[in-house]
């Protein structure tokens, strides 16, 4: 009986995860489309952002695909760089100077 | 001049520095044996840095941090190599590395390398390149 | 003790280092410069000593076994060669504080040059193709910077030239590493060479040999792939043109000389014939850029494509004499290339311009600068006994012996041709009235005419010392021509 649970178990896991699979790359090319086409740069900038909340995505799926914790360095490292970009793009948009000689 | 109002990137700044300073501590302790070490540590360090610099300014941050960039990577080089001179003490081939087991107080039972003193090193190394480069670079008008 | 082996390599990091942290203190990096570059000679004159006269040094870091590990390999050929790399290096570091100005020293400069060294010679000393790339990389990063040191608009033209250049040859290098490495499953140079052996020299590993000829040839400024060089090799400083046309271009030909020995040795009638014709076009096309122009530096640094193309016509026949030639024949073009670039540099300062049209009678007032550019000339082209003569004999009897006619008369009439070009400095230079309009004032020449009797003294001794020094260079050679020792040295079996 457990057995057979822990089987049923597996099957949903590995079906969620295709599912999500597919659904995170139509999402990260429809991003992409955004971050070409545009219009504004400031749309770009929130695609970029949110590309970086993908692969977030995309490497904890991979890290319960590959059944391995050594990725969650990785998933805190990309959230970081992502935040990172968002900021220095942010502040590029509003002021054309990333870092200030004196803010005040 | 059009001043910008950002006061909630002010506040979440004193506060995420704070968390990447650690998690860059965690990483360089962990490279020994794991993902990880002195070259990614530095990174997130530096990542930091440069957050405090977008957030604060170049001039208050330089008040509260009053490090030389560029003195640091002579330093962090000299460590690199001096712990590769080790090796001539012990009169075993260069870079050659030991390790031991410490006990604690609070940690327990710790693993220590000497592999360990080349990516503190490494990690100052990068520290200092990647700051001094953003630095210039954003200076650059 | 193995570690020595490694520390031709560190000390120059360590120094660069040292004196980056000092930078704004002039008269603390000069001292600590010279002193360090000293010492590093001591060293390698030492490294070199326990080499001839027991057996090579074979490290291997951080006590991993030879096929797995990195591998230090100090034998006859790379020891000479660091020593007179730091041979070389001293001079360089004794002349630099009078030609260099203010500004360029404290931009680093000698933190790059002593990176350069560590680069050079971990170049030469390393038994593993992948480390001799990181090595390449490592000395291209300090060349870089040096190239550019003084920032003036012709510097970043040149320079932009020269780095894309040296990019593309080294992601052609990588590339080649990996075809090796697919190939044979190693890149420990020895254990390439012994695969190549017991799986034969098939048509994948031909091709990955010439490939990794192209990268070094373009380094090394070889027929056709020196347009690059001349040019690049003038716009910087004194110093630098003169590290750089001693160093750089040496140790891609070294390289040369070290993969077509060793590893790709069972194809010669393909690769080795080749080179040979290769290296009369680098002598023909060097010699008559040389004669082509009236800019002194140039005229020097195009002498420097001969140069490398008589080491490779040695390697090209591949017996016993051309292979003592082409080894001393490095070793003696690295000490008078630099010599050569010093002293045109002390010319180019004086005279107050590079152009030999807008010279003449400088003989009246430094007279000691003359006499040594004519020495210098005559060392160059091989007038006996000076060591010009020795190398180029050695390498003759070896295309003799081949009967390689049409080679041997190319070498005889470019030797005649070198010294002209060089001679016609000291003729337009140095001849003629003297100037009375007061055009040149004396300036002094303190501290730079030192370095250059220095290195002019190593140049006469390699010359009237042959008969010491040949039999060592043989020894060398007959190492090189049997690729079995080194295996053996490496691997231990």
């Amino acid at each position: 009986m457990t057995d057979n649970l822990l089987d049923v178990t597996e099957t949903i896991l590995d079906i969620t995860l295709f599912i999500s699979f597919i659904a995170i790359s139509l999402s990260l090319i429809l991003l992409l489309i955004r971050m070409l086409k545009g219009p504004t740069n400031p749309d770009r900038a929130v695609a970029l952002d949110t590309i970086g909340i993908n692969l977030m995505g995309v490497a904890a799926l991979l890290a319960i695909y590959l059944i391995t914790p050594n990725l969650n360095d990785v998933i805190l490292l990309i959230a970081i760089l992502a935040f990172l970009g968002t900021v220095a793009i942010a502040k590029y948009l509003e002021k054309g100077v990333i870092i200030d000689r004196d803010m005040d | 001049m059009y001043k910008p109002n950002d006061l909630i990137l002010r506040t979440t700044t004193s506060l995420i520095a704070f968390i990447l300073l650690g998690f860059a501590v965690y990483l360089l302790f962990a490279g020994h044996n794991s993902p990880g070490g002195g070259f990614i540590g530095g990174l997130v360090t530096a990542a930091a840095i440069v957050l405090m610099y977008m957030a604060y300014g170049i001039e208050t941050v330089d008040k509260v941090l009053p490090i030389n960039f560029e003195t640091l990577i002579s330093i962090g080089l000299i460590t690199a190599i001096v712990t590769g001179l080790g090796s001539f003490l012990f009169d075993v081939p260069f870079l050659s590395h030991t390790f031991d087991y410490f006990e604690f107080p609070i940690f327990g039972e710790v693993e220590l390398a000497t592999a360990m003193l080349f990516d503190i090193g490494v990690y100052f190394t990068v520290v200092g390149v990647t700051v001094t480069i953003i630095l210039n670079i954003a200076n650059d008008q | 003790m193995s570690n020595l082996v490694v520390l031709p390599i560190i000390i120059p990091l360590l120094a660069g280092v040292i004196v980056a942290l000092f930078n704004k203190k002039v008269a603390v990096t000069r001292t600590l410069t010279k002193l360090f570059s000293i010492l590093n000679l001591g060293v390698a004159a030492y490294l070199s000593w326990i080499v001839f006269t027991t057996d090579s040094i074979i490290l291997e870091t951080g006590e991993w076994v030879a096929p797995y590990g990195i591998i230090l390999v100090a034998d006859p050929l790379a020891s000479l060669l660091v020593l007179t790399t730091n041979i070389v290096a001293v001079a360089c570091a004794f002349y630099a504080p009078h030609s260099l100005s203010l500004r360029q020293e404290t931009h680093y400069f000698y933190a790059f040059y002593f990176f350069l060294i560590t680069g050079v010679s971990g170049a030469f000393l390393t038994g593993d193709l992948f480390n001799l790339f990181v090595f390449f990389e490592v000395l291209l990063m300090a060349s870089y910077a040096l190239i550019v040191l003084g920032g003036e608009r012709i510097q970043l033209r040149e320079s932009i030239k020269y780095v894309l250049i040296n990019l593309f040859s080294s992601i052609l290098f990588v590339t080649a590493v990996a075809f090796i490495y697919g190939a044979v499953g190693t890149v420990n140079m020895a254990q390439i060479a012994e695969r190549v052996q017991i799986q034969g020299q098939d048509g994948v590993l031909t091709t990955v040999a010439i490939l990794l000829f192209f990268v070094f040839a373009t380094k090394a400024a070889l027929f056709p792939l020196y347009y690059w060089m001349p040019k690049s090799y003038i716009v910087p400083n004194t110093v630098v043109s003169a590290l750089f046309g001693a160093l750089l271009t040496k140790v891609g030909i070294y390289s040369i000389l070290r993969v077509f020995s060793l590893i790709f040795v069972h194809k010669l009638e393909l690769t080795h014939e080749t080179f040979i014709w290769i290296a009369g076009l680098s002598m023909l096309f060097g010699v008559i850029g040389a004669l082509s122009t009236n800019n002194i530096k140039l005229i020097i640094a195009y002498n420097i494509i001969p140069a490398i193309g008589f080491i490779l016509m040695g390697l090209g026949v591949f017996n016993q004499d051309g292979m003592s030639g082409s080894v001393y024949y490095l070793v003696h073009d690295m000490i008078i290339k630099t010599a050569l670039f010093l002293i045109v540099g002390v010319i180019a300062y004086v005279a107050g311009t590079s152009d030999l049209r807008k010279m003449g009678g400088l003989i009246h007032y430094y007279p000691g600068l003359g006499w040594l550019l004519f020495v210098a000339a005559f060392v160059l082209a091989g007038i006996p006994p000076f060591s010009g003569f020795i190398g180029k004999l050695l390498l003759l009897q070896g295309t003799l012996s081949e009967y390689e006619v049409v080679i041997t008369i190319i070498a005889l009439i470019s030797s005649l041709l070198i010294l002209y070009s060089v001679m016609k400095i000291f003729i337009r230079g140095f001849w003629g009235e003297k100037d009375e309009t007061g055009k040149y004032e004396k300036k002094s020449t303190k501290g730079l005419i030192g370095p250059i009797v220095y290195l002019l003294a190593f140049s006469i001794f390699l010359g009237v010392g042959a008969e010491w020094i040949v039999p060592s260079v043989e020894s060398i050679s007959t190492y090189l021509l049997d690729p079995e020792i080194y295996i053996e040295s490496v691997l231990k079996e």
